[in-house]
């Protein structure tokens, strides 16, 4: 995309409320987005956000009690192509 | 064009200046021995007359205008097309805007020497330019292996996203598809679920969802647009994508909204490429490590 992927604010967000840690998410996704935390309340988390692939939803639709959800995708293209311009005005 | 001799369909050009120098254009390739001539109200009564010709040659279609009959005549009648010109885009192009008279203008027919050059020059980079890559066009690859998988991308002429889709681009047009890296990852693919026709698409969003042995997944468009096709062969036989996803495999045509605007987001071909061997090579590593 040109900018740098920290400055990117896409990744899944867990709705605690509604999980049940199946752990489907986690075994579908390939990029060790999520970690496991066992023994501990929230048994899931998403420990490396900036490894998730921009625009990718994927594990969302693995996700039974939909308790994933996504940045929005317009703000989000909006938000890089800003970064894109400011980082080429600063050279 | 080479030394090939091609069919040439073009516009019958009864109806607009676009489309009469459609129909020159022809006459004079013809004249120069470029080729063969497909009469299109002949070959629209009976295509069986030029069925000999069209098997032996490469063929060319000349439309006049966007309405594309000839074009649409050729893909009715299930005519493969090797290349197409679209005398209204060329002159776009150009800067001329055709009008409706039937009997051609001087500046009309200056133009008609500058496009059998640049048909007649394979070699030059303009010529290419000017005249629209089809998407039936033959295309070249880059290939490399890992493990016992080989992953293709084409040389140039697409454009990729992070999710590994791609478009191929046509004038305003443009196909999309999924890469040789999702194909080969998700496996055969048992069931297409396409994008209504007419759906707008945003950039990024959804044109249409696949299903493999092994996983479901989303194709991400790479620009926004309006689903103007989707690829019929795939309901049928969704495994196509497996065999071919660059080109019979395709998903989804859109009539885009901003290319301009949007392609600044897209790898190009030699981007991907370096950007899918970075990829693969992480996951081989991992499977290792696991
Ligand atoms: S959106 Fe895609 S890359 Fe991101 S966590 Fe889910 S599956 Fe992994
Ligand atoms: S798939 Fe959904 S319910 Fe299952 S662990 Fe992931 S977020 Fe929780």
């Amino acid at each position: 995309m040109g900018v740098p992927r920290d400055k990117i604010d896409w990744c899944p967000e867990i709705d605690y409320d509604k999980c049940d840690y199946c752990m489907e998410c986690d075994e579908f996704c390939p990029h060790r987005v999520f970690e496991r935390r066992d023994g501990e309340e929230r048994k899931l988390v998403v420990a490396n956000p900036t490894n998730c692939v921009v625009f990718c939803r994927a594990c969302g639709k693995t996700c039974g009690p939909d308790a994933l959800s996504f940045p929005d995708k317009k703000e989000t293209t909006a938000l890089i192509k800003k970064l894109r311009e400011e980082l080429v005005q600063d050279g | 064009m080479g030394n090939e001799k091609y069919a040439i369909l073009p516009c019958n050009g009864m109806d607009k200046e676009a489309g009469a120098l459609a129909r020159e254009t022809a006459l004079r390739l013809s004249a120069r021995q470029a080729g063969e001539i497909v009469c299109p109200v002949l070959y629209h009564r009976s295509a069986k007359k030029y069925g000999k010709l069209l098997e032996s040659s490469p063929l060319l279609v000349i439309d006049g205008c966007r309405t594309a009959c000839a074009s649409n005549l050729a893909k009715e009648s299930g005519a493969r097309i090797t290349r197409r010109l679209n005398i209204t885009d060329y002159l776009k192009g150009r800067g001329i805007k055709p009008g409706k008279s039937l009997e051609l203008s001087t500046e009309l027919l200056d133009e008609t020497h500058r496009i059998l050059e640049e048909l007649l020059e394979t070699d030059s980079e303009e010529g290419k330019a000017a005249i629209a890559a089809d998407f039936t066009a033959p295309l070249e690859y880059e290939t490399f292996t890992q493990d016992k998988y080989i992953f293709r991308v084409p040389r140039q002429g697409f454009l990729f996203n992070e999710n590994d889709c791609w478009a191929r681009v046509d004038g305003t047009r443009a196909r999309i598809g999924i890469s040789d890296f999702v194909q080969n990852s998700a496996s055969d693919f048992l069931f297409f679920e396409p994008p209504q026709v007419g759906a707008a698409i945003e950039q990024f969003g959804e044109a249409g969802s696949l299903e493999s042995t092994k996983t479901a997944l989303d194709i991400i468009s790479p620009f926004s647009g309006t689903v103007v096709a989707v690829n019929a062969e795939l309901a049928e036989a969704p495994e196509t994508i497996n065999g071919d996803p660059y080109e019979k495999g395709w998903a989804v045509e859109l009539e885009l909204a901003d290319f301009e605007g949007e392609r600044e987001l897209l790898m190009d071909c030699p981007s991907y490429l370096g950007y899918l061997k970075k990829k693969v090579e992480r996951e081989f590593h991992k499977k290792e490590r696991e």
